[in-house]
């Protein structure tokens, strides 16, 4: 590979333009997370205490507590993974094994498209279609379970748009990109480790629960990760289904909000110390985002070594 | 006599370990068979789970927005429907002209950067292009709402440039980068060496070859990663909402506000008026329609260049 | 002799069924209607090592892979004809196909461990799937037919060793025990030294010679020496004028390679084509 940096070329203009594009390109990023954090420093230095409490958002004065997005968000995207998971990694095997192959071209290809499918057209598909159908007809029987209260919070408080209803959408919304990433790296075992294990009496379910997932699951490592990052990072359409409450809901029907949806819904609105309370909630869905992304490399390279010279 | 039994006792433990395989492996077998076939069918099943809500909202996208794409959705700007005129709604040409202008400036800044930021990183083995491959990697999956932030905070609180396109688009940009890099890395890393070596081989200067001949191989690569990078960004409503302003009127200039279309659907899903309700899902099937034929063109440009490199 | 000469058709050595681990009779392999192998008719010998010989497009791995039905997972692909292990017809009889695995195994052309596995789970991997849990059957398995397989000494101090850790020729011996580990009563092998160095090899047919005591071998070679070497009884198959492959001949290996029936089994044999 032609390395730049040796002595012959590092004179030419071409590298010249290269390095200044990089330097550039480091500055903007340097300039990202410092900018984000430079305007947030007045409420870290004065109310990084209240930021990350539960005591409640109060424009335009304060107190300004992070504590019900912070949660809202771990909640909504930890439901929405579970079912994106769950779901998406059936809907990828079927793909790869029990569907014809002349359709599998065909679905893949949809799923990937699906993928593409911008949130906010997720959102508005959940504001204006889910969210009445769930007042009217699946809160309704939720709230008929036993313990109900316990679980979905107090009937009064519902009306459609719900923690709940986000992770649910959030679910749908991650599905096709799971489904995707899941669906490549599951086909690109080979076919010859499946042979094998089939060779030695293994059914079907065995050789993809024992060889195939395993053989697979850096991928699959991967493709999780991503699904999260994006469900926690889901701006406007949490925006328009949450409800918009800033209250630690731990009752699932119930309003509630996350960290980028609260960033995106009071920014029009605020003034001085709010703008700079809401670039902290920024530099919070930071620092998650940066530490998944953190986990996700080490929990790869770790798998990798363990996979060396496959 | 020795010599004998020395012969016979591995076989005969052979043997009773044969029977014992074969009893265990027969008296588990319906039990093996039924779990397989339990499991694979609850696969089928997941695929069917993520096929209906996915089908739904297609299927009412295209049905509720399908007949708002008239005319005047195209060539009007909006109105605000009144008791007199429940449904004068106007069209939605500024969020069109305004997500056009956007991304094609978001484009200038961000195509000619991540290129040659993906190109070094692939011919460049230092320190320098590791810590950018992980700040790309890390900063790609970012949430988007974080570069409206930074662009808030950089354009419109430091340089004071007031709510415009340019700062929609700087955000855009940001969003962009780390796909363009990533992308054009894959594509270069991708050219055979030996195109190279051939190169240097006839004593070509190293820039010349990187020039001449591995950009124009990894064209197509570099391409798909940008078409995939605008489909993603113009489909992003969180990094223009807090920094483009909105407005009515048909504009392209780069200094005054504008409209996008993901931005006018979440501002219009929230609409009190059933007529503007309706019309956003004319924006919002457009929208996909976009993204539809960026990513198509995407993939069929990607087959086309393995056709051409078989 | 001279008869088989004219007629062309295959010779088909009739064994004492005790003698007879498997029985080929008319069995052919189409893929969407389109023949691949055709015509295939011979036993195979219990306790001897049987080569399917010929040059590529003949179908011998067409045809071994239709020895435990692998065939049975791409789409539009029809065995027929009957082929009978121990009595019992393997596409139409009452054993399962799981059943029919566990009895037949399989060495493939690659070594393919599985790489999320240890040494030591590749080996028992195939009792486990036929829900073995038993740890003192397992370790004896895993003992046993490592030392079949000529590993045991190098690999029992790193037993818990991830097994892409062991060189190319040792990964195959590996995927041999690993085969073994379930007692097969038929061992196939499609090309099993084709991706090894010369020594690797060389170790590979010394353990074959050996196996041959405790499991029928069927092994495909595109290699006339090792064939010749290894193999008790031959088949030589040929691409016909419709590109299906068919079997020619099938004899015991010293007649193949000294005094063919056939004179295309001559040519080859002697390396004029192929």
């Amino acid at each position: 590979m032609a390395e730049f940096s040796s002595a012959t070329t590092s004179r030419s203009w071409y590298h010249y333009l290269l390095l200044t594009a990089c330097v550039l390109f480091g500055a903007v990023s340097v300039g990202f997370v410092g900018s984000i954090i430079q305007k947030s420093l007045p409420t870290w230095l004065h109310h990084s205490t209240t930021l990350i409490g539960g005591g409640g958002w109060q424009s335009p004065s304060g107190p300004f507590g992070g504590l019900a997005m912070i949660v809202g968000t771990l909640e909504t995207s930890l439901i929405a993974l579970v079912i994106a998971v769950v779901i998406g990694l059936g809907t990828a095997i079927s793909i790869v094994f029990f569907i014809p192959r002349r359709l599998r071209n065909i679905v893949a290809t949809f799923v990937e498209l699906l993928a593409a499918v911008p949130s906010i057209v997720y959102g508005l598909w959940g504001f204006l279609v889910l969210a009445p159908f769930m007042y009217s007809t699946i809160d309704p029987w939720l709230n008929s379970w036993p313990f109900a209260r316990e679980i979905w919070g107090d009937p009064s408080q519902q009306y459609g748009p719900s923690l709940f209803l986000a992770a649910i959408v959030l679910g749908v919304m991650i599905l096709p990109t799971f489904v995707a990433i899941s669906r490549e790296v599951i086909s690109v075992v080979p076919d010859d480790l499946i042979e094998a294990s089939l060779s030695l009496g293994a059914t079907r379910w065995q050789v993809i629960r024992k060889v195939v997932l395993p053989t697979a699951r850096i991928g699959l490592f991967g493709a999780t990760f991503l699904a999260l990052a994006r469900a926690t990072g889901e701006t406007v359409a949490v925006a328009l289904i949450a409800g918009g409450v800033a209250k630690v809901q731990w009752h699932m029907l119930n309003p509630g909000t996350s960290i980028a949806s609260w960033i995106a819904t009071e920014f029009g609105e605020a003034q001085g110390n709010e703008v700079s309370a809401l670039m902290a909630l920024g530099v919070l869905l930071m620092l998650l985002s940066f530490s998944l992304s953190l986990v996700s490399r080490w929990l790869v390279s770790r798998q990798r070594k363990l996979l060396a010279r496959v | 006599m020795n010599d004998l039994t020395e012969l016979d006792e591995p076989i005969e433990i052979a043997q009773t370990m044969r029977d014992e395989i074969r009893r265990v492996s027969n008296a588990t077998r319906a039990r093996r068979l039924m779990v397989s076939r339990v499991m694979t069918t609850l696969c089928a099943v997941t695929l069917a789970v993520t096929a209906v809500p996915l089908a739904l909202l297609l299927y009412q996208l295209i049905k509720r927005g399908a007949p708002e794409l008239t005319w005047t959705f195209f060539t009007k700007v909006p109105e605000t429907p009144s008791l007199i005129a429940p449904n004068a709604t106007g069209g939605l040409s500024n969020a069109i002209l305004g997500s056009i202008a956007l991304n094609v400036y978001a484009s200038i800044l961000a195509i000619p950067i991540g290129v040659l930021v993906g190109v070094y990183l692939a011919e460049s083995m230092n320190k320098f292009a590791a810590t950018l491959r992980v700040i790309a990697q890390t900063m790609a999956g970012a949430p988007s709402i974080l570069m409206g932030l930074f662009a808030f905070s950089f354009l419109l609180q430091d340089l004071h440039i007031g709510f415009s396109a340019i700062a929609g688009s700087f955000a855009l940009a940001v969003l962009m980068l780390p796909v363009i890099i990533i992308a054009t890395e894959i594509a270069v890393l991708n050219v055979p060496n030996t195109l190279r070596e051939a190169g240097l081989a006839l004593g070509a200067k190293p820039h010349k070859v990187s020039m001449r001949v591995v950009i124009p191989s990894a064209l197509t690569g570099i391409v798909t990663g940008c078409i995939l990078a605008i489909s993603r960004a113009i489909g992003e409503t969180a990094p223009v909402l807090l920094v483009i302003g909105g407005g009515y009127l048909n504009t392209w200039k780069p200094l005054s506000p504008v409209s996008a279309l993901p931005l006018s659907i979440y501002e219009n899903a929230k609409s009190e008026w059933p007529s503007q309700r309706a019309q956003v899902w004319g924006a919002a099937l457009l929208l996909v329609i976009f993204v539809f034929i960026l990513s198509l063109t995407a993939r069929i440009w990607a087959s086309r260049k393995q056709k051409v490199s078989n | 002799m001279s008869e088989a000469q004219v007629t062309k058709s295959p010779t088909v050595v009739v064994r004492d069924p005790g003698h007879t681990a498997m029985q080929l009779h008319d069995v052919a392999v189409s893929f969407n209607g389109r023949v691949a192998v055709r015509d295939a008719t011979f036993d195979v010998a219990k306790n001897r090592v049987t080569s399917l010989i010929g040059p590529s497009g003949s179908g011998k791995t067409t045809l071994l892979r239709a020895l435990n039905r692998l065939h049975d997972l791409t789409p539009g692909a029809k065995v027929s004809g009957r082929i009978v292990l121990e009595g019992t017809d393997i596409y139409r009889g009452d054993m399962t196909v799981t059943e029919l695995r566990t009895r037949v195994g399989m060495v493939f052309q690659r070594p393919n461990p599985f790489p999320t596995m240890s040494i030591y789970d590749n080996v028992v991997s195939g009792l486990r799937f036929n829900g073995i849990k038993k740890k003192s059957l397992l370790d004896e398995a895993a003992e046993t037919s490592l030392r079949s397989a000529a590993l045991w000494d190098s690999v029992e101090s790193r037993l818990k060793v991830a097994a892409s850790n062991l060189s190319g020729g040792e990964q195959q011996r590996l995927c041999i025990a690993r085969a073994l580990a379930m007692d097969p009563e038929v061992l196939l092998m499609d090309e099993p030294t084709s991706a090894l160095d010369p020594i690797a090899t060389l170790k590979i047919e010394e353990l074959m010679t050996t196996l041959k005591e405790r499991v029928t071998i069927v092994i495909v070679t595109h290699n006339m020496q090792q064939a010749a070497r290894i193999s008790d009884d031959c088949a030589f198959l040929l691409m016909g004028e419709d590109r299906a492959g068919e079997l020619i001949e099938f004899d015991t290996t010293e007649k193949i390679f000294n005094n063919p029936n056939d004179s295309r089994t001559l040519d080859y044999t002697l390396g004029r084509f192929g």
